[in-house]
């Protein structure tokens, strides 16, 4: 037997685990996610990691670690060779990619299946055909699936004699467009086009940064529609051929196409609404036939009109919404569905029930990037870290007080989830939440969320995608001003020794008795939530 | 210091963005500490009357005598640097003499991220406009165009493509 005592699912205590030990092929919070359905379920987790990870969370919390190389993505988390050849050292039944790195990479996919090690996600015939965002528009247009407007076919980069040909594309499509990444996701490799002017150069950046990040130089062109919510359907499907809809996410609240707040259900969708995109989405997804976890990802318009943009076939940064709307456990099912087993009854009970959802949850994704400073990343040394606890929460992170954050990878540090009974008393908690997050060494994107739930277009659900590019820089500067200002009294205060109390100052404010002694942190707390979250 | 208020002269650190005027706070008058939970925080009370915590996190006392103080507030970090008021304009008539017009003279640009340098759009010599893209910087997996402040000459270019930048470090002086 293994070294973990194997949990046993059947009473008759035969071995009923989807695998004896899974190599997690990530880093960061989804290594640490991925390792912990691991843990529940008795399967043994090996973790590999590069140089700048030898101390990281996923590190620790792993059964074994495997070293692949120094923090460059290139020569660590991309080497899919490595990956294989430590699953195959390891002993590895199963490889989880978790997102981004090779997730959506039909080749190491590929490469697992012929190592005869199992790959916890779509065949890759079935990445190459849904992965590829080009061919991906090409079969649900092919299925009857309302897809943005734009090109089919990869966009040529950096070959002068095709620059017209493109450019009388791009003119037929519409400005202002998109150039978006074959193989992308996550707002990378893709660039805003406004005119004709602009498209080599957008072509040949979005190419590169697609290159170096996806190693795959293919783009494409969309059209950009605005305004649009960016709303996307949680897929899951089993070998016999079962797919269904555990329910959608609004992932509006964007910045460059990286999301910051996604939330389950769509505010605002009616009941048959809701219905007929779950529907649309499993039909994309059968006409490629998914396997395992999926997204499908649409816009939907001022006209409530669903336009089909990509199907990510992989978890998403943002499941455990849906997790906690439908209380079920997607890393745990693919797991089983890995294995070979049918989709569990939880999960066809959860779809049956996706159309009307009781619960509602939002998360928002704190990154290490500074919100003043046009959200340039921020690594550096976490000094204190503090997370929200306490009902209806879930905080996803491999971070904690005096981590490094290397400069190598994606920002983002932690997932705070909320979870209450519906939208409203979900943002009331998710405002207790983060009045209760601190960190401190590095700047993060803590004031960005504040700013969003306390804005009043948001409580309303009034979302679009260019919400952010909107109203951000309007936001900003008096939530910093008046934070500066506070944080200067506390800063003459800290050089004062703590001495310049209350009553023996200039001003000659009524007396209040100072309430260090008596609970002050309760009674400023409540004053606080009372005044700065409208209910 | 019984009935005198105690003044103190507040700026951001250097490098801080968006930049702030140094600004003078009066304890007492400007807002108030209305509770003290530990060492590290405090929660003030603002003019607008609301109560904020301000966590105090890594504070040192520089060469200089000014101190830089770490403070969170509401999410947003500040790195201030602190100093006794009537200190702070001695200090300040001493070394307004050696003092630099920032207008003109060589601007040192330097890392305000660490990554890799993925491109290097200038060389020494090039004249540049304001704007105009210095190079370009790799970090968290997105392409970062750093730009000319101002217009003048490339003076220095002091890293290669591909090369490993910290914080801190020097890139491109224009002159």
């Amino acid at each position: 037997m293994t070294a973990v005592a194997p949990v046993s699912l059947r009473k008759d205590g035969a071995d009923d685990r989807p695998f004896e030990r899974v190599l997690i092929a990530n880093r960061g919070e989804i290594a640490v996610r991925i390792i912990r359905a691991c843990r529940e379920l008795g399967i043994e987790s090996v973790a590999v990691h590069s140089d700048a990870d030898v101390h990281a969370a996923h590190v620790r919390m792993a059964d074994v670690a495997v070293r692949l190389g120094p923090a460059p993505p290139a020569e660590s988390y991309l080497r899919g060779d490595a990956i294989v050849a430590a699953a195959r050292d390891t002993g590895a039944d199963a490889i989880h990619p978790g997102y981004g790195f090779l997730a959506e990479r039909a080749a190491f996919a590929r490469a697992v299946e012929e190592a005869g090690i199992v790959f916890v996600g779509p065949s890759s015939a079935t990445i190459a055909a849904l992965g590829d965002k080009l061919a991906a528009r090409r079969s649900a247009t092919a299925a009857g699936v309302a897809v943005v407007p734009g090109t089919l076919e990869p966009a040529a980069v950096d070959r002068a004699d095709a620059v017209d040909a493109i450019v009388e594309e791009a003119t037929r499509i519409g400005f202002p467009l998109l150039v978006k990444a074959a193989a992308g996701g996550g707002g990378r490799g893709m660039r805003r086009v406004a005119s004709a002017l602009e498209l080599p150069g957008a072509l040949a950046a979005a190419s590169a940064e697609a290159s170096s990040t996806f190693g795959d130089a293919t783009v494409y062109l969309e059209l950009e529609i605005l305004p649009a919510r960016h709303i996307e359907v949680q897929l899951l499907g089993d070998r016999e051929g079962t797919i269904v809809a555990l329910g959608e996410r609004d992932c509006s609240l964007q910045r460059r196409h990286q999301k910051l707040l996604e939330e389950s259900p769509a505010p605002g969708l009616a009941a048959d609404e809701r219905r007929e995109l779950h529907a649309t989405a499993i039909r994309a997804a059968r006409a490629a036939g998914l396997e395992n976890a999926a997204t499908a990802e649409f816009l939907f318009d001022a006209d409530r009109r669903f336009w089909f943009l990509e199907v990510n076939t992989r978890l998403q940064v943002e499941h455990g919404v849906t997790e906690l709307v439908a209380d079920v456990d997607i890393v745990r099912e693919q797991l089983f569905i890995a294995a070979g087993r049918p989709l569990s009854n939880r999960m066809r009970t959860a779809a049956d029930r996706a159309a009307a959802p009781e619960r509602h949850a939002i998360q928002i994704r704190l990154s290490a990037e500074d919100p003043a400073r046009d959200f340039a990343p921020t690594p550096g040394r976490i000094g204190r870290w503090q997370m929200p606890a306490g009902p209806g929460i879930r905080v996803d992170t491999a971070m904690t007080a005096g981590d490094r954050i290397p400069p190598d990878y994606d920002p983002l540090i932690a997932k705070i989830l909320v979870v209450d009974a519906d939208r409203r008393s979900a943002i009331g908690r998710l405002g207790r939440a983060l009045d209760e997050t601190v960190v401190t060494g590095i700047q993060t994107t803590l004031p960005f969320h504040r700013a969003i739930v306390a804005d009043p277009g948001f409580r309303e659900g009034a979302l679009s995608i260019d919400w952010v590019d909107e109203h951000w820089a309007e936001l900003l500067r008096p939530a910093r001003a008046v934070a500066l200002d506070a944080a200067s009294l506390a800063a003459a205060d800290h050089l004062a020794g703590g001495s310049a109390k209350r009553g023996e100052s200039a001003s000659a404010r009524p007396a209040t008795p100072a309430s260090v002694a008596r609970s002050a942190w309760v009674q400023a707390g409540r004053i606080a939530a009372r005044r700065r979250w409208p209910r | 210091m019984t009935g005198a208020a105690r003044r103190f002269r507040l700026a951001l650190a250097p490098g801080a963005e968006p930049a702030d005027e140094p600004r003078d706070v009066e304890l007492g008058s400007d807002g108030e500490i209305v509770a003290r939970i530990d060492g590290e925080t405090v929660v003030v009370r603002g003019r607008d009357g609301i109560d904020r915590t301000a966590i105090i996190g890594i504070s040192r006392r520089m060469a200089t005598g000014v101190v830089r103080a770490e403070v969170v507030v509401d999410g947003w970090r500040f790195e201030l640097d602190v100093e006794d008021a009537d200190r702070a304009t001695l200090r300040r008539r001493a070394t307004r003499a050696v003092d630099a017009d920032p207008a003109s003279g060589p601007a040192e640009i330097r890392a305000i991220i660490s990554g890799r340098v993925a491109a290097v759009r200038v060389t020494a010599g090039d004249p540049v406009e304001a704007g105009q893209t210095l190079l370009v910087v790799e970090a968290m997996k997105m392409q970062n165009e750093l730009r000319a402040a101002r217009a003048g000459t490339v003076e220095r270019v002091a890293v290669g493509e591909g090369d490993t930048i910290d914080t801190g470090d020097l890139l491109v002086v224009v002159r």
